[in-house]
């Protein structure tokens, strides 16, 4: 009797640890339906995955945020397990504790020492991990090619001869406009995404948003720099007329339409976005370049920031590492053996297959292997001419070029931002001053609530 | 002196009407009540996500206020309504007169000017936003330009931005409304007419003393859902303009769809809900106020 109680026992407890290995992840990054060549990728990475962890059930559960439905989800526990927010989100989503606490995970895996600083800074609070990056990014200028063929902007062996300066690019986009009637350059002046383009343009001209004085941050979105750089908009708009029809209505995915379908020359964008102007609109694979940011009287700056992957605040431990172990097998993840190399030149390969351009990325993670097998297997699918690229990369490698976005309620600063850029680009009489004092004085309070407490 | 009825004979005598009643109070307190008090009380706590932290008090209130884009939104949101009622309250009651008057083709009016209702609101905003692109692109511009005028700014210039948009929704809006004034018309007794007409009456008298009078109470009724319902314009200047330029659009029910959907900044969005609300009773009674000290 007593030795039947005892191997019930054991059996139950073997049951229980078999149980409690079987963990089902509901992937959320898997591409959605009507992406054959990438589903098909995913099949195979899956294939991969179970024959190392046969114990982790994948369910593809394919999830686009949305802030219309993010919350719902979240509320009611029906996030997938991992799943792709936007640069904007990590810090609002730690805030609202809706995504889980990783740090022990990522510590068990040694991640966290391999991640870009500022890439871990920006998924983090408080010394917590909350994300990992799928990839950073760092803002350039994309170059529609054809557009500047035909205006006779190329040089001999047909590169094109893209603006360095903020004070050139007003006179290409001229040059564009009169030769060929599409616009110079699209600026964004719709939602927020104005102002944080606008951002970088303007730290070229020596404006800093938000400084430090004896402890207290302090908002400066009225110095005479923001004046210059809103003066410059204000020009090249009024004085030079470059800009597409309508900035007002101009957001994110319309600056890469306008781009890509040649209504417009140029337009901020950055590495990690090349499939938009291309794959998504059309625009031929070898007909995009993407040069540096412009510099102004104040230097040269790129905005950076990444991509993350998160994870619901109702996610298992295991449940996490199982999910981080797939993102192995994707090649995003700073690994290097036989099974991320095969993910990252599956990657590439789809990319080269889909008329995205193969370029290098932009370093989320600073492991030296990892990133040379990575830049291996992008070459090995380069379907691009890298003398379209160069120059960018050697300017985003230079010390003190990189830059992230002001620290303090960047979104409220975008928004006062953005409402400057629309009241220039449509009334000509717009005081540039009156227009920035006025935000100042409303941003000033908003910062003093995220940062003076 | 009534006789006060037994409370078992009130009940017998109610007891069906109370059956009636209760699936749609069951709906109502479900779906309308209890969500309405819910967000009352959350204006009144921190939240992370839905879940309620901490009591503040009247703290979002206060942070809504001191929002740089709460007076202007509410300054934009009494234009959009005066706009309406400008623009937009005596079109369906003149096209319902005119229509009234018609003898032949009747129906095909109707059909005509309800048809632009019956477009998605937005495929309708989008269509609009073509209509009237700032550029030499633009439908309307392309129009213009072939009589030789200058391309316009329209949505993009901030004095016209909110009278564009109401427009817009008065060309989407106005035919629904105007059936219901022609129902309204058509119960009026003709002899009224045949009489005002043998009274030598022209077609100017017969609307002021006939037509008026009778569709009075229909407009009162109408222009107050009319306020209600202006009031709360989100997508129309969401998808045209996004509240620009330089705020000159940003309607009130814009800054909860920001502060919910954008920031999920749930307790506030339910602070400029409940002040919404609070505007709408105040207008609606002192209204009602009006309209009592005229009847009398």
């Amino acid at each position: 009797m007593r030795k039947t109680a005892i191997a019930l026992c054991l059996a139950l407890t073997l049951v229980g640890m078999a149980s409690a290995q079987n963990v089902t992840v509901k992937l959320g990054i898997w591409p959605e339906d009507t992406l054959a060549g990438d589903i098909a990728m995913h099949q195979g990475f899956v294939k991969e995955f179970n024959a190392t962890y046969p114990n982790v059930t994948i369910v593809p559960a394919y999830y686009k945020y949305a802030t219309d439905t993010f919350v719902s989800l979240a509320e009611t526990g029906q996030l997938p397990t991992i799943f792709e927010s936007w640069f904007t989100e990590p810090q609002k989503l730690i805030a609202g504790k809706f995504v889980k606490d990783i740090t022990a995970e990522v510590k068990a895996l040694g991640w966290d020492a391999k991640m870009n600083k500022s890439v871990l800074d920006l998924m983090s609070k408080d010394g917590k991990i909350y994300g990992v990056p799928r990839d950073a990014y760092a803002l350039g200028l994309m170059v529609n090619v054809e557009l500047f063929k035909k205006a006779g902007l190329v040089d001999k062996s047909g590169l094109p001869l893209y603006p360095k300066t903020w004070d050139e690019l007003a006179k290409t986009a001229k040059t564009i406009k009169d030769k060929t009637g599409a616009a110079g350059l699209c600026l964004l002046a719709k939602d927020n995404a104005g102002g944080w383009h606008f951002t970088n343009i303007a730290w070229a001209f020596g404006a800093k948003f938000e400084a430090q004085k004896a402890g207290k941050w302090v908002a400066a979105l009225n110095t005479p720099e923001a004046v210059a750089a809103v003066q410059y908009i204000k020009d090249l708009k009024w004085k030079y007329d470059v800009l597409t029809a309508d900035p007002t209505n101009e957001d994110w995915g319309t600056g890469f339409r306008e781009l890509g379908t040649g209504a417009a020359a140029m337009y901020i964008g950055a590495q990690d976005a090349v499939n938009q102007p291309t794959q998504v609109n059309g625009l031929d694979v070898k007909s995009l370049a993407l040069v540096p940011v412009p510099a102004g009287p104040k230097g040269q700056f790129s905005l950076m920031g990444g991509t993350p992957y998160m994870f619901p605040a109702n996610a298992t431990s295991a449940q996490v590492t199982a999910a981080l172990h797939y993102l192995e097998v994707m090649g995003r993840a700073p690994l290097v053996n036989a099974k991320t190399v095969a993910g990252l030149k599956a990657d590439a390969q789809n990319r080269k297959n889909q008329g995205v351009p193969v370029v290098p990325t932009f370093p989320a993670w600073t492991d030296p292997a990892f990133l040379k097998a990575q830049a291996a297997a992008l070459d090995e699918s380069r379907n691009v001419d890298m003398r379209l690229y160069n120059d960018y990369y050697a300017a985003v490698a230079k010390k003190g070029n990189l830059r992230t976005e002001e620290p303090f309620a960047a979104q409220d600063l975008y928004a006062e931002l953005t409402k400057v850029l629309q009241a220039v680009v449509t009334d000509k009489g717009a005081n540039v001053q009156a227009l920035l004092d006025t935000a100042q004085k409303n941003f000033q309070p908003l910062l003093d609530k995220a940062a003076n407490k | 002196m009534t006789k006060r009825i037994p409370f078992d004979v009130r009940l017998r005598k109610n007891l069906p009407g109370w059956l009636i009643m209760l699936p749609s109070l069951v709906l109502f307190s479900f779906f309308v009540w209890e969500p309405l008090l819910e967000s009352v009380r959350l204006s009144l706590y921190t939240a992370e996500g839905m879940r309620l932290v901490q009591f503040v008090g009247f703290q979002n209130y206060l942070d809504v206020f001191q929002h740089p884009d709460f007076w202007p939104a509410i300054r934009n949101t009494f234009y959009y309504t005066l706009w309406s009622l400008a623009i937009g309250f005596l079109v369906p009651i003149v096209l319902a007169i005119l229509i009234n008057e018609i003898r032949r083709g009747r129906s095909f009016f109707k059909v005509g000017i309800y048809l632009p209702n019956i477009v998605p609101g937005m495929a309708m905003v989008l269509m609009w936003g073509f209509i009237f692109k700032p550029s030499n692109a633009g439908i309307l511009n392309v129009m213009l330009s072939a009589l030789g005028i200058h391309a316009q700014p329209w949505l993009t210039d901030p004095h016209l931005t909110i009278p564009l948009i109401v427009a817009t929704l008065t060309w989407q809006g106005a035919g629904a409304t105007a059936l219901l004034y022609i129902a309204g018309l058509q119960g009026i007794d003709p002899e009224l007419y045949d009489a005002a007409i043998m009274d030598g009456a022209g077609i100017w008298k017969r609307v002021r003393y006939i037509t008026v009078p009778n569709i009075y109470n229909l407009a009162r009724t109408l222009l107050i859902l009319q306020i209600i319902s202006v009031f709360q314009i989100l997508y129309q200047p969401l998808v045209m303009t996004n509240g620009g330029p330089n705020n000159a659009s940003i309607s009130i029910m814009q800054l909860v769809f920001r502060y919910a959907f954008q920031n999920y900044d749930y307790p506030k969005a339910g602070a400029v809900s409940v002040i919404i609300s609070l505007i709408l009773i105040a207008l609606t009674a002192a209204y009602n106020k009006l309209n009592k000290e005229k009847d009398m």
